[in-house]
């Protein structure tokens, strides 16, 4: 008998979101399928990523990615390098100085560093806070004032101090809003719902559902996510139709095998080519279980990646 | 699986104030309660204007229209004797949420539903019984089955076909309740869909145990597989065991809001 293909249709699809302006305005979702599923339906809007740059410059990033931005660049050289590398769709900026914990900078600094790097690139902005609860809850209202009218998405609102973030990022500034959680299906869904009872609308509101490099847990990365998407698909529940973007490189460039230095380990190779690797695998991955975004670091896996979704998609 | 399909009873003719809006077009009243079912959790809502035998087709256009343009094209269920009112209503029906419900179609004189449904693309509610109740659930599947067989030979999908057991009235018909429930388990193990008027169960009892005759009914019913119901959604105690309901059969994904959504 022969094959009969009969695609897998919902009557639901991901919301769509647009981050940034005008002709390098960019759209997450809109997906109707699982992910890479083009043989059921074309990809309304293929997944996007994101180069991430930090407000503590090239402070302990790989030889790589030093070379790239050359030593001593500015704010806005890095985010105008990181806008135009290979693969690139949107730019990432990390403000991991702000954590109390760490260098403890003031909101006032981060500040700076937020108005020149909006200033200095056209492509779409995301902005990631310190990951301090606290501090996110007065950094990121003062980020999402700060750039006003282009439509950045701010990470994120989380379980402790999504109305702060979101009232100001979502409602008073118009931005978009990042609700994060961390490989906690529940709450992810619960996060959405108590975001847009606050009043922002769903079609404002990107997932970041929590990551881990592989190895590290992830097939727990990856049931979360299949559990996501079927409930958005195939259930139709609004409250999880939310695309999803995953920090990727976070995850990968602090774990053993990317961070062990090759004289410690010799049998392991050069550090840096298994920090890569770790990035591929682990971006391949959470795009292959839904992903609509990854924030990638090391120009070789955003062209690698870029490559992947451009021959899947 | 889906989500259990809740059809809002509470624009029925049998209402004083539905049956006097309908005979003034008046919109106020029925509006009220559309929008009351939609707030409280209704997927559908049941449009019934009685026999409405003089103006029927006028009434269920006008019905059919002012819901629809009011309530973002609430997906609604026709529900008269009269055919011909139905088929007016489907012509001018928005599509956008949800095919519209024939209500109901038997296996006796009201078979020909089907055929409407058929002919319109619709979802029909196949009540398994012919003249009176059926005796047993033989005779509950026999019907079932002519039903399902109709349909599909007119080219309908089967998941187009809710059949409903007919809820029975506890109080003189207490010894059939089990034979409703392996009913709808029947109808679950061929893969069907079921619905049903299951507030008939208590009909006849004081008005507090209503909500509480109704919930324990409806988990049972949805535990032996019941796909949507025929109630009033104003009763918050039955709207919260049917979404708890859902999140024990992995219908819905648990929030701690779950009920709120």
């Amino acid at each position: 008998m022969p094959f009969n293909h009969k695609p897998q249709k919902f009557n639901a699809s991901i919301n769509t979101v647009e981050i940034g302006c005008g002709d390098k305005a960019i759209t997450l979702g809109g997906e109707k399928t699982f992910p890479f599923y083009t043989f059921d339906a074309p990809l309304e809007n293929a997944p996007k990523i994101g180069v991430e740059i930090s407000d503590m410059g090239l402070e302990g990033a790989p030889a790589g990615v030093v070379a790239y931005y050359g030593e001593g660049a500015s704010y806005a050289e890095m985010a105008k390098k990181a806008a135009a590398m290979e693969g690139a769709d949107f730019v990432c900026l990390k403000l991991e100085g702000g954590d109390p914990n760490g260098e403890n900078k003031s909101i006032d600094e981060l500040i700076e560093v937020v108005k020149e790097v909006g200033e200095a690139i056209d492509v779409p902005l995301v902005v990631e806070g310190c990951k301090n609860v606290e501090k996110d809850s007065e950094l990121l209202p003062k980020v999402a004032e700060a750039l006003q009218g282009k439509n950045v998405l701010i990470l994120s609102a989380r379980e402790e101090n999504y109305k702060a973030v979101g009232a100001s990022a979502g409602l008073a500034y118009q931005q978009k809003v990042g609700a994060e959680s961390a490989v906690d299906i529940n709450l992810a869904k619960q996060l959405n719902v108590v975001t847009t009872q606050l009043g922002v609308a769903p079609k404002s509101i990107v997932m970041n559902v929590g990551s881990a490099a592989v190895g590290y847990g992830f097939e727990y990365v990856v049931s979360t996510m299949d559990r996501i998407k079927a409930a958005a698909l195939s259930q139709g529940d609004a409250m999880l139709q939310m695309p999803i973007i995953t920090p990727v490189a976070d995850e990968c460039w602090s774990v053993k095998e990317a961070m062990a230095s090759e004289a410690d380990m010799p049998a392991w190779g050069p550090a840096e080519e298994r920090g890569i690797k770790m990035e591929i695998a682990t971006a391949a991955a959470v795009l292959a279980s839904g992903s609509d975004a990854v924030l990638l670091k090391h120009p070789q896996s955003v062209a690698t990646i870029s490559k992947m979704i451009k021959e899947l998609a | 699986m889906a989500k259990f399909v809740t059809i809002g009873e509470r624009i029925h003719c049998i209402s004083p104030s539905i049956r006097k809006a309908m005979e003034t077009r008046d919109p106020e009243p029925i509006l009220k309660r559309a929008k009351e079912q939609i707030a409280a959790g209704a997927t559908y809502l049941d449009v019934n204007i009685g026999p409405a035998e003089n103006d029927g087709e006028e009434l269920m256009k006008w019905a059919v229209q002012l819901i629809q343009s009011e309530c973002d094209n609430v997906p609604l269920a026709l529900d008269t004797a009269n055919k011909k009112a139905i088929e007016a209503g489907i012509s001018v029906y928005n599509r956008s949420k949800g095919k519209p419900i024939v209500n109901s179609a038997d296996a006796g004189g009201r078979i020909e539903n089907i055929d409407l449904a058929a002919a319109n693309d619709a979802i029909v509610i196949a009540l398994c019984s012919a003249e009176g109740i059926a005796a047993d659930n033989d005779e509950r599947m026999m019907h079932c089955q002519n039903m399902l067989e109709r349909g599909l030979m007119l080219g309908m999908e089967a998941e187009d076909l809710w059949f409903d057991p007919l809820f029975l009235v506890v109080k003189g018909m207490q010894d059939k309740q089990m034979q409703v429930l392996e009913a709808i388990k029947m109808f679950s193990d061929m893969g069907l869909n079921s619905t049903g008027g299951l507030s008939n169960n208590s009909n006849g009892m004081p008005k507090h145990i209503r909500p509480i005759m109704d919930s324990a009914l409806v988990a049972m019913a949805m535990m032996n597989g019941l796909t949507s119901a025929i109630v009033n959604p104003c009763d918050l105690r039955l709207m919260e065991t049917i979404k708890s309901c859902d999140i024990f059969k992995n219908n819905t994904l648990y929030a701690d809001s779950y009920l709120e959504i």
